[in-house]
């Protein structure tokens, strides 16, 4: 084992493995927060988007291609930095971070359920009004649960990039997994042995995710696939 | 009007500089689509032969790449490879940045290519086996050229989501876009919120006009070649 001590000495990661324990953590809830915030803004986004009137859909058009061509960093520092300016100290940077990293993926969410609302055929719209619903309900009974089914698996592929985005949340100084990598890499500098783990603790997400969407797939996309 | 003469002032006097920024994002983001694109390709082609061993070495490599935040391979590239002691690989920050952008767009690529000779049809690839052609010959005559046409829509978002990584590069020090903001700053602070707008503005005009083209090429191909690469 001496040889491998030589690279990549798992003494001093032993002595961090709770710093990465807590980053790892922290980046799966801060992940799981922005997922569920920004599929819910992410539906309204998309209604905006899809909104037959002008000011509502050009807003949410604009806002859309905004996020999309400009880095996400550049957009988490004008978050940081803008959102005190706007409404005072209120918030820590992990709720900055939170809201930067909503801001940024609802969009890509919005795009992605209105890809799946067009994709249910426009006789089930008919079918709804047919029997009396209004657009409201016939949009929440009838065409929402058919495009979610249909969504599961472009969904799942955004959240791993959501996972992925919450490492430039280390950049404002938020405590997750690659905090967790500058930490020791600040106190430490072996720069293998701080990097190759947060590297390593990432792909094991990231695998773990693979599994999870698989079964999920399996479990949830069901009903679509009969449907088409 | 005063705010307008304070501002046009500040964007006078970083314009140079925050140009400059522009040309080195351009510069990078460029060299690495195109060195990420010819590798991505080879390595697509590749997967889809007939070797086993060969698939499993793409896929890891693909996996490790797709699972990795880009910010984390760069640490990988720029501090970890050059503690390993092999002279060659100390790369100073504008070889790390082009090196772990080629190989984080070749992963992109690869995948798109794979799936889009995958969807060639099958019958294609029989009937030119019926003429003779050998493996290469069908590659290069039948099956490429009718890929080629499937790629272009999900190129495009790659080439989109690689301009904008560039920005991450600002942590090691190269003089990208986003550095030279930072830099700016440092020399009015004032004016924070403003010289990142306008950094954001100049990304923006990078970034749509591709972003515009990759919606324009998805409806001349057909939403088929986009929607799977979701998948």
């Amino acid at each position: 084992m001496n040889w491998l001590n030589g690279i990549y000495n798992f003494r001093i990661v032993s002595d961090y493995f709770e710093t990465f324990l807590n980053g790892i953590f922290n980046t799966v809830w801060i992940t799981l927060v922005c997922l569920g915030l920004s599929v819910f803004f992410g539906i309204f986004l998309a209604l905006m988007r899809m909104s037959s009137i002008s000011v509502m859909w050009r807003t949410a058009a604009a806002y859309i291609q905004f996020v999309r061509a400009t880095p996400l960093l550049i957009q988490i520092y004008l978050v940081y930095y803008g959102l005190p300016g706007l409404i005072g100290n209120f918030f820590d940077e992990t709720q900055t971070g939170i809201i930067a990293l909503t801001l940024h993926t609802t969009p890509y969410m919005a795009e992605i359920i209105r890809a799946g609302i067009i994709s249910v055929p426009k006789t089930q719209t008919e079918g709804a009004q047919a029997v009396g619903m209004s657009s409201a309900q016939a949009m929440y009974h009838i065409i929402l649960p058919q495009a979610i089914a249909k969504l599961i698996s472009p969904l799942l592929g955004q959240a791993v990039v959501l996972l992925k985005d919450t490492s430039l949340l280390s950049i404002i100084a938020v405590f997750e997994l690659m905090g967790a990598g500058l930490i020791m890499f600040s106190e430490t500098v072996s720069a293998t042995e701080s990097y190759v783990t947060t590297a390593i603790c990432y792909l094991l997400i990231y695998l773990m995710m693979l599994v999870a969407s698989g079964f999920i797939q399996r479990k949830l996309g069901g009903t679509a696939t009969y449907a088409t | 009007m005063e705010w307008f003469a304070q501002k046009w002032q500040v964007v006078e006097s970083l314009a140079p500089f925050l140009l400059h920024g522009l040309w080195m994002t351009f510069q990078v983001s460029m060299i690495a689509i195109i060195l990420g694109s010819l590798l991505g390709a080879i390595l697509g082609v590749m997967k889809t032969l007939d070797s086993r061993a060969l698939r499993l070495c793409i896929d890891a490599y693909m996996h490790f790449f797709r699972g990795t935040p880009y910010l984390v391979q760069l640490y990988l590239i720029y501090f970890v490879l050059p503690s390993l002691g092999i002279a060659w690989l100390q790369f100073d920050s504008y070889t790390a940045a082009i090196v772990s952008l080629t190989l984080y767009t070749a992963s992109y690529v690869t995948a798109i290519v794979a799936s889009a000779i995958d969807a060639v049809p099958r019958g294609q690839e029989e009937a030119a086996r019926a003429c003779g052609m050998t493996k290469a010959q069908r590659l290069y005559h039948i099956i490429v050229p009718q890929a080629l046409r499937l790629t272009v829509p999900p190129m495009a978002s790659v080439y989109v989501i690689v301009i904008k990584s560039t920005a991450v590069l600002s942590v090691i020090g190269l003089s990208e876009l986003t550095r030279q903001g930072e830099t700016s700053i440092l020399r009015m602070p004032q004016d924070t919120m403003f010289i990142y707008a306008l950094i954001a503005g100049l990304y923006f005009l990078y970034c749509y006009p591709v972003l515009r083209f990759a919606r324009w090429a998805e409806r001349r191909v057909g939403s088929s070649a986009a929607a799977q690469e979701n998948a």
